[in-house]
């Protein structure tokens, strides 16, 4: 006899992990299911945990762990072309003010080790009462009148739930097995490099302090990042915004040898030299990379949450917020649905909406613009005419000690001008990214209105009937 | 540290505990010999050969489970499901 529960999540990631928690703490017997032998183990990710998860999940700000580097500060390196990669212009920059919420005001991210987090999630999901199995792999579902209704083991084991939770990341195995998806396509997903290396702890309190991100990016690179732990840092790429299939039709440049290259950018490698780095790990993984918000993520009793679902945002494909709410948002549908005995597939619709609603839908919206925009900015051409755009304003503006002063700064203005048909190439990419927050925020407006419409309709034929009863 | 660098060895970056079963399968028959796995697999364990894709043979000790190579192949030539549950790669510092 199979034993039972009234959800089952697979995948003890960040998404699984909160979705246990959720589902525990409003009383569910809730089974979390994973693969390897301690959550954490299996991911990767140079990691950096958003304001907004704290903004969302304020316990989190009772968390210690000992790679904990908090971002206050983020770092754009351009470099001109290969072979030279030389520094050409660098953006150090703050947090903004104009940031709607105190965290986003006070730092970007909080980088740390993956291992640590997961690790962290999942026990807060079993201290709220989930029970946590490790070594249980997932390798079929079990289906009774159409609905999924239980997992099976490899080995044969079989649990039951009316509900079943996938948080199996992005070659998720609910997903292939609920008839969702087979699997995405080279275009839906981005493929990534890391090398994790050890640094001194002192040397980058000295160097990087709370610079925790650097991006590099310039003309002909396919850029990469550096992301800076307590211990440690991770140089992460190649050519973030590279799908599969995009890497293939027009690079033809295998991934890990197009990250060791850049490591050989003097900003990179003297970044690394002076934090006494030195390689630890190598990684690889692949994310999902949507432009538009995902819709087939859910089935009769069941949902998919986090990179099951494929919702890292359309530019960074930043996923592990994404994860944490989809999951909680998961977890009160099935609370929903479970109270209400109706487990159909119009009612785990409930999970779709909300999700779309939410900040994590609403990151998809522009997203097919700003695809077009940041194919635009990775162009060579574009992006090497503005990178020398951009020197030249500020060589002209701030830093000019090799001419009359005066005559440098008069020359901003023909600088533009000679600039404008790469400037207006920008803003024809930029434009349709506008149009499309403003017409979705229209949308939401009329959508209100209808809403106001129908109560307001709903009053008067209340009134009608009141009227009826009257005469 | 430059030093270091330049004799990058990936191989010996990876902590993997081989896999007791096989995880990636191949139907030869549909393969189109493309290569797009080839160019996609990070860590060069596949070779187009006679318009073939071949694994290495000691695929299970070197494979990150990215599953770049399931994606990739469009002809649907390239399986790949999880391995065992406590095997395969294993990361500290991810």
């Amino acid at each position: 006899m199979a034993k039972g529960y009234d959800l089952i999540i697979v995948g003890a990631g960040p998404g699984g992990s909160v979705a246990a928690k959720t589902a525990a703490e409003s009383g569910l017997k809730t089974l979390l299911l994973e693969r390897s032998r301690v959550p954490g183990e299996k991911n990767v990710s140079g990691f950096g945990l958003t304001s907004k998860a704290y903004r969302d999940f304020p316990w989190l700000h009772q968390m210690e762990l000992p790679s904990m580097r908090v971002g206050r500060k983020c770092v754009a390196h351009i470099l001109s072309p290969p072979p030279e990669l030389a520094e050409r212009i660098c953006l150090y920059s703050g947090t903004s003010r104009r940031i709607s919420y105190q965290e986003g005001k006070e730092f970007f991210t909080v980088m740390m080790l993956r291992r640590e987090f997961d690790e962290y999630l999942a026990r807060q999901a079993v201290a709220a009462g989930a029970e946590l199995r490790t070594l249980s792999l997932v390798t079929g579902l079990v289906r009774e009148r159409g609905k999924v209704c239980g997992v099976r083991l490899e080995g044969g084991e079989e649990f039951r739930s009316p509900v079943v939770i996938g948080a199996d990341g992005v070659l998720s195995t609910v997903a292939r097995h609920s008839g969702l998806r087979e699997k995405w396509r080279p275009e839906e997903v981005v493929s990534v490099c890391c090398i994790d290396f050890s640094a001194s702890r002192e040397r980058l309190d000295c160097v990087i302090d709370d610079a925790t991100f650097h991006g590099f990016f310039g003309p002909g690179i396919g850029g990469n990042y550096f992301m800076c732990m307590a211990e440690g840092v991770h140089l992460g790429g190649p050519g973030v915004g590279n799908s599969l299939i995009s890497r293939l039709k027009r690079r033809r440049i295998k991934p890990a040898k197009e990250l060791l290259d850049t490591i050989k950018a003097p900003s990179t490698l003297n970044l690394l030299k002076a934090v006494d780095a030195v390689p630890r790990e190598w990684q690889a993984h692949l994310l999902p990379w949507l432009d538009r918000m995902p819709t087939n993520i859910f089935g009769a009793g069941v949902m998919l949450i986090g990179d099951a679902a494929g919702l890292p945002e359309p530019i960074w494909a930043e996923g592990v917020w994404q994860a944490m709410y989809s999951g909680r948002l998961a977890a009160e549908a099935a609370k929903e649905v479970i109270d209400e005995g109706d487990t159909s597939f119009s009612s785990m619709q409930r999970y779709l909406d909300r999700l779309e609603d939410s900040p994590v839908g609403r990151d998809f919206i522009g997203g097919v613009q700003m695809r077009n925009l940041f194919e635009l900015l990775g162009d060579p051409r574009v992006l090497g005419e503005l990178t020398e755009m951009m020197v030249d304003l500020f060589v002209a503006m701030f830093m000019n000690g090799q001419e009359v002063h005066a005559e440098a700064m008069s020359r901003l203005l023909p600088i533009l001008a000679e600039n404008l048909p790469a400037l207006l190439e920008v803003g024809r990419v930029y434009t349709p990214v506008l149009m499309e927050m403003y017409s979705q925020s229209l949308r939401d407006k009329l959508r209100l209105l209808k809403s106001v419409g129908a109560i307001l309709s709903g009053m008067t034929s209340d009134l009608d009937q009141v009227d009826g009863d009257g005469t | 540290m430059s030093e270091e660098l330049d004799s990058f060895d990936r191989f010996s970056l990876i902590n993997i505990v081989p896999a007791s079963r096989d995880f990636i399968r191949i139907e030869g028959e549909k393969c189109a010999g493309c290569g797009a796995c080839v160019v996609i697999c990070p860590m060069d364990l596949w070779k187009v050969r006679e318009g073939h894709a071949r694994l290495v043979e000691d695929y299970r000790e070197k494979c990150m489970e990215c599953g770049s190579c399931f994606i990739t192949c469009e002809y649907g030539a390239i399986d790949f499901s999880y391995p065992p549950a406590g095997e395969g790669i294993i990361y500290k510092f991810a």
